[in-house]
């Protein structure tokens, strides 16, 4: 069919258009006629909503609930990801400060080997982070200045300004949540040798707890981490998380525990959908004991 | 979603993954690679939130849009591998489990089922046939004539008239709100 497609031609096509049904060599002259037709366009707009229309036949089905949360984790892993990666362009763009990632501060790390994943949390470093927080109180600082800069310089740029308040709002609930008076900081160590490790800050005046995690292999497939805050009577699900592409990763939570009920915290390598209490060992573990 | 807050996503897909799984399925016809296109479908719209235009289809359009094409790259592009065949696609999806989930998503959706069903219950059965080819399986005019043994010509007529049919009894979808 020639590229001088008549406007009857054209239009008893469409239908096949709508439905992706036209070989190449007819799409691309019935799409060139179009572009000069009203008529035809509007119709082809009509035609595409009824052909979309069409997948609403099929029946609803279920993927089984481990892919289910598969997906869902990993959808909200990349969301993470792309979001944070916008802020820091957007900030860039606005010539202002670049967000810093998150800290990856060199922690001491230990080996510990047993069976009894309780027994294994042998000691506690239940010393506040001076580095950490003053590398959060820096980032604060450079987030401040960028908004400051950023309303001062670039008052039209609301969407770089947004971005930076939501991160500052969150920033300061972070260092909240690292600073406050009643703040125990413990360094989780891994069980073998591979080097994950993670910190965790223990808000007791307003029962927060906030896991930094680093160097964390991603999960396998169908797997995910879980968080446990064990108690002399109970372990506590804190939440799962699955690592960012470089290996960090940051789980909040809140649970009331009273300041000498927390035993031990630890991670376990979990079904994707989480457990309700651990099955498997942690690979990485902190006795409270010593605190 | 389009000011990037992974929370509406995680909302978008825990409301609509039934429904887009149920095209992906339709589509695929095999379980294997399903999960790994829904998750395409979302992020493709977590990307593209931002062009959205809620007055031109609702959410659910939108979705099962960008599910069909998402399944047909994937249809296509196993079918350029391996030439495989597509005979008897998706005659068993009702057969499937049904998904459960949130009881008002689940009536709108059956409503809309229940139009689209009852749309495509009038047509004849070769232009149902032209229609379900070209959609489900995305193949072009000429390989549904090719497939059924019709006319080029034939296979054009029916299509054309078949979506004729279809546009009085589906404008209620295409008017609706988000």
């Amino acid at each position: 069919m020639s590229d001088g497609m008549t406007h009857d031609q054209a239009s008893g096509e469409l239908e096949a258009l709508a439905l992706g049904a036209l070989d190449e060599s007819e799409r691309g002259a019935v799409l060139s006629h179009i572009a000069g037709c009203d008529a035809c366009a509007a119709e082809l707009a009509v035609l595409r909503t009824t052909a979309a229309a069409l997948a609403h036949a099929v029946v609803p089905v279920s993927m089984s609930p481990t892919q289910r949360e598969r997906v869902r984790a990993r959808l909200l892993a990349r969301a993470t990801d792309d979001r944070a990666q916008s802020i820091t362009r957007v900030a860039r763009s606005a010539d202002v400060v670049a967000i810093g990632a998150a800290s990856s501060a060199v922690a001491p790390r230990r080996r510990i080997s047993g069976q009894d994943w309780l027994a294994l949390a042998a000691t506690v470093i239940a010393v506040l982070s001076v580095g950490a927080l003053a590398r959060a109180t820096a980032e604060r600082s450079e987030v401040r200045a960028a908004l400051q800069t950023a309303a001062a310089t670039h008052g039209a740029r609301a969407v770089a300004l947004d971005s930076l308040e939501r991160v500052l709002a969150d920033r300061d609930q972070l260092i909240a949540n690292l600073t406050g008076d009643e703040v125990t900081v413990m360094t989780i160590a891994a069980v073998d040798a591979h080097a994950p490790y993670g910190r965790m800050f223990w808000d007791q005046k307003h029962d927060r707890f906030t896991f930094v995690g680093h160097h964390l292999p991603t999960p396998k497939l169908g797997r995910t981490y879980q968080l446990w805050l064990v108690t002399p009577t109970a372990k506590i699900n804190a939440g799962t998380f699955a690592p960012r592409a470089d290996g960090s990763a940051v789980v909040r939570a809140q649970h009331a525990i009273p300041k000498n009920g927390l035993a031990a915290i630890a991670v376990t390598d979990e079904p994707s959908a989480g457990s309700a209490q651990p099955t498997t060992a942690p690979f990485l573990v902190a006795s409270a004991g010593d605190r | 979603m389009a000011g990037r807050d992974e929370q509406a996503l995680v909302e978008l897909y825990d409301r609509w993954h039934p429904v887009v799984s149920a095209i992906v399925v339709r589509i695929l016809r095999q379980g294997d690679e399903v999960e790994d296109v829904v998750e395409e479908v979302f992020w493709q719209a977590w990307r593209q939130a931002g062009r959205y235009e809620p007055s031109r289809a609702a959410v659910q359009t939108w979705l099962l849009t960008i599910a069909r094409s998402r399944a047909l790259d994937h249809v296509r592009a196993a079918r350029r591998r391996r030439e495989e065949s597509l005979d008897g696609e998706g005659g068993d999806v009702a057969a499937r489990q049904p998904a459960e989930g949130d009881p008002g998503s689940d009536a709108e959706a059956a409503e809309r089922r229940r139009i689209v069903v009852a749309a495509l219950a009038e047509l004849p059965g070769e232009q149902r046939e032209c229609l379900e080819l070209g959609y489900f399986a995305g193949l072009s005019q000429s390989e549904i004539a090719e497939r059924t043994g019709q006319p080029l010509g034939t296979v054009k007529t029916r299509m054309r008239l078949a979506m004729q049919k279809l546009k009085g009894p589906l404008q209620v979808l295409r008017e609706e709100a988000p």
